[in-house]
């Protein structure tokens, strides 16, 4: 049989992506871009004058090769008929980032802010282009139908997705683990391994197959859509099973972003506190924010406490993981005949082992300086530039308005900024972006601030590359998941997975808000 | 039978077992790696 269709799909997909560029690059596209950008700089200029025109060169020659090309039957015709869908997805990919996305974010702004969140309805359901990307490939799917032609591509998704996994690693550095005490670490252990376990256990009880147990608790436990994908492949997930689990996760973040600030005020907690309880009971990284800023509207301390534990829970993914695939192969085979070693050296996805070695060369400080900070890193010492320092106007303007602020360590850190011109340490930019947080000054004095703040602050160029490939990688596994995911299939999955997950997550909020009150103080 | 010879996938994957999808993806995320690490 001879995989590669002789269909003009390819070749058209390729002038459409020329297109895309060549709008982009002669400037045809400025007025909507400028819609989308809402006044600000259109952010993905730089991907979308470059990316299609890369792409679209190659589907168009590869494209005509199979329209007008002989194919033969073997195993080359066989991986290159996958071309034509993967090109598909990319578009459908390409589409929802640049635009799609874009315009949701423009239509939520437009329906303002929603409550003490400070957070508009796009952020706060997380209604990105990887949620976008999965709901357009569904529609696709059950709408249109996968072309024959794109059928052998989509199945390209979860290597993608596993390649995005893998390079997740160069994110993390077990550097971040010194900003951690002690109390913290066993409480993100017990926290995570809890919700693992108790999700496994009520699916056995509630009867759900185990590939849906397994994603769900991956969710559950760890966080969002890295852990849900990384864990699928272990656990033989189908496609609906793992948007369940994103879906499932993604709703229940929500309720919590307004439960907590609520129950955090009650219980009159520190920052602190409630940054470790945000940390742990919330699973999705915008909506932990989301929560750490309602209940401190005019610091970022809480939020800082929250992140550090946020981040921290993707570290523990390995051992999940591991755990699962072990209990995996025992639910599926009987657990009398399961010899654990056996079964780690034959099902240990070496895909993990990838993100543990990319994590363990990004400890060595190969890819940014070893105290970066998920890619931000403090650059003050070496390589300052003399234009980045603060203009004699600027000084005036924030010494003009220097009365206004109250506390001290924020009184002190201003007078450090205007005498230098420069943010002199970490400790003091942190207090100057509780500043501009607090909205203390007037718009123009924290518009310079925040200048000083990107001055000794920013994303490494390499990490910055490799969080581009991980969104691409992302965006491409999530679309072809998408197109797997037909009204039928989501009929047999049910909604048990979001009682199970509700239970879970209530379970999770309530211990450890209860852990949190007993043991943490003012110190992590 | 001869019809499938060369495909050796599933619904979600076109290669034969998990174990080579997932070198696929080390020697894909190297790549990306390496061209990253030597090009900023």
């Amino acid at each position: 049989m001879v995989y590669t269709k002789k269909s003009p799909a390819l070749l058209v997909i390729g002038i459409v992506m020329l297109a895309i560029w060549y709008l982009a690059q002669s400037g045809m596209m400025n007025g909507y871009l400028e819609h989308l950008a809402m006044g600000k700089k259109y952010k993905m200029l730089g991907e979308l004058t470059t990316l299609p025109l890369y792409f679209g060169a190659i589907a168009a020659v590869l494209g005509a090769w199979q329209l007008f090309g002989s194919h033969k039957e073997g195993h080359f015709d066989y991986y290159s008929s996958t071309i034509a869908g993967g090109m598909f997805i990319l578009l459908i990919a390409m589409l929802v980032r640049w635009f799609i996305a874009p315009e949701v974010a423009v239509v939520s702004t437009s329906m303002g802010k929603v409550g003490e969140t400070g957070k508009y309805i796009h952020k706060l359901l997380g209604l990105n282009y990887v949620v976008l990307g999965i709901l357009a490939g569904i529609v696709i799917v059950n709408v249109f139908k996968v072309p024959e032609w794109a059928q052998n591509g989509v199945r390209l998704s979860r290597l993608g997705l596993k390649t995005g996994v893998i390079l997740l690693g160069t994110l993390y550095s077990a550097a971040e683990l010194k900003n951690l005490g002690g109390l913290s670490i066993v409480m993100i252990g017990f926290f995570v391994l809890g919700s693992v376990g108790m999700t496994l256990w009520i699916g056995a009880r509630r009867n759900i197959p185990n590939s849906m147990g397994g994603v769900l608790s991956a969710g559950m436990g760890v966080c969002g859509v890295s852990a849900t994908v990384a864990a699928a492949p272990v656990v033989q997930a189908k496609s609906v099973e793992i948007a369940y689990t994103i879906g499932t996760i993604l709703l229940w973040g929500v309720g919590c972003m307004f439960i907590f600030p609520i129950v955090g005020h009650l219980f009159g907690m520190s920052y602190i506190q409630f940054g470790a309880w945000a940390g742990t009971g919330i699973l999705n990284s915008a909506q932990v924010a989301g929560a750490a800023l309602a209940f401190q509207p005019d610091g970022i301390e809480t939020l800082k406490v929250a992140e550090i534990f946020n981040i921290t829970r993707v570290l523990v993914l390995p051992i999940i993981v591991l755990w699962l695939a072990v209990w995996y192969v025992r639910r599926e085979e009987g657990a009398q005949k399961v010899n654990v070693g056996e079964v780690i050296f034959a099902k240990f996805p070496v895909f993990v082992l990838g993100f543990i070695l990319l994590f363990a060369l990004s400890t060595t400080g190969i890819f940014a300086p070893a105290n970066h900070y998920k890619g931000k890193y403090f650059n003050n010492t070496t390589d300052f530039k003399e234009s980045k320092l603060l203009k004699a106007e600027d000084k005036a303007t924030l010494q003009a308005e220097a009365g206004k602020v109250q506390r001290e360590d924020r009184k002190a850190a201003l007078g450090r900024l205007i005498e230098n011109g420069k943010v002199m340490s970490i400790d003091d930019d942190d207090v100057l972006r509780g500043l501009v947080n607090a909205k203390v000054m007037s718009k123009d004095a924290n518009k310079i601030l925040k200048g000083a703040h990107k001055a000794v602050r920013h994303t490494a160029k390499k990490v910055k590359a490799f969080r581009n490939w991980i969104v691409w990688l992302f965006a491409f596994g999530l679309t072809g998941l998408g197109m797997q995911i037909t009204v039928a299939s989501m009929k047999q999955a049910g909604g048990q997975p979001a009682v199970i997950g509700g239970i879970v997550g209530a379970t999770k909020a309530i211990l450890s808000l209860v852990v949190v009150l007993m043991l943490i103080g003012d110190k992590v | 039978m001869s019809e499938n010879k060369y495909d050796r996938g599933s619904a979600l994957s076109i290669f034969g077992s998990d174990r080579k999808e997932d070198f696929m993806a080390l020697v894909f995320a190297l790549i990306i790696a390496f061209a990253v690490y030597v090009s900023y």
